[in-house]
């Protein structure tokens, strides 16, 4: 079986278990008394946001390595993780929104976490705009790094944002140092959900990995 | 009465489950999307 098709099976079964996070949210779930049915919107849009940040840790770490070892996988793991990464932003960017309205009074705010936020997303896109332009592999590779840099250094600040700045986006309520301020049936929704969208994302880069191979090949040949 | 009480708590939780709707319809038709590309980009090569 090649990589492609283990990703393809990967993917599927994260997209089963996404239904089944829908159904664990919606009718095992309780509704959260203030914010009402809303406040579901939740577990899928913190898990998202959680790897559209761990895609660009992975691709900043990437091109790090990249830079000192030149070997070209790292940079093949980088793009197939922007490519994935962009996809858990705009996720993170349209629901976002969404759950803001009811809860905000408003769909956007130009509030610290969700400027940088929109900024990790037109990183992502300045990413693959930038591979996409540059046809020296060697070149690209090399400026593709020093973006994929810049991102890993604003990831942080993303996740304290709210801790940095008065926001109206919430702070952390599980990923923090004291215990998770979350009831324990709730938090097993969202560890449930966490790890579909990490099935989802090995599984999308496993394919994303296995197309830039192929395409690479399809060159040199 | 508890009946009372019952339907004035629930008066009390917001009606927005259409914003969650729409959420999960949109998460879901992004990433099944992508991965509906990925397999017709791997298919076609």
């Amino acid at each position: 079986m090649t990589l492609a098709q283990r990703g393809r099976w990967v993917t599927l079964v994260g997209l089963i278990l996404l239904a089944g996070v829908y159904v664990r949210a919606l009718a095992f779930t309780p509704t959260e008394a203030t914010q009402g049915l809303a406040q579901k919107i939740y577990y899928i849009h913190v898990p998202a946001a959680v790897w559209a940040e761990m895609s660009m840790i992975f691709i900043g770490l990437a091109s790090v390595f990249f830079l000192f070892l030149k070997d070209p996988r790292l940079d093949r793991f980088a793009e197939a993780s922007a490519q994935v990464g962009v996809i858990f932003a705009l996720v993170v960017l349209t629901t976002g929104p969404i759950w803001g309205k009811p809860i905000w009074g408003t769909w956007w705010t130009w509030d610290a976490r969700l400027t940088l936020t929109l900024l990790l997303f037109f990183i992502y896109l300045g990413y693959l705009v930038l591979r996409g332009a540059i046809t020296d592999p060697g070149l690209r590779a090399r400026y593709a790094a020093v973006i994929g840099i810049c991102g890993l250094v604003l990831v942080p600040f993303i996740h304290f944002s709210v801790l940095m700045f008065r926001t109206l986006h919430p702070q952390p309520i599980v990923l923090k140092p004291s215990a998770p301020s979350l009831p324990g049936v709730m938090l097993v929704t969202l560890l449930f959900s966490f790890g579909v969208f990490t099935i989802l994302y090995i599984g999308f880069v496993m394919q994303t990995y296995a197309i830039a191979v192929a395409n690479e090949t399809q060159v040199d040949g | 009465m508890a009946d009372g009480v019952a339907s004035l708590l629930a008066l009390d939780v917001p009606q927005n489950g259409g914003y969650m709707v729409a959420a999960y319809i949109v998460a879901a038709v992004i990433l099944a999307g992508y991965a509906l590309s990925l397999y017709r980009r791997s298919r076609n090569r």
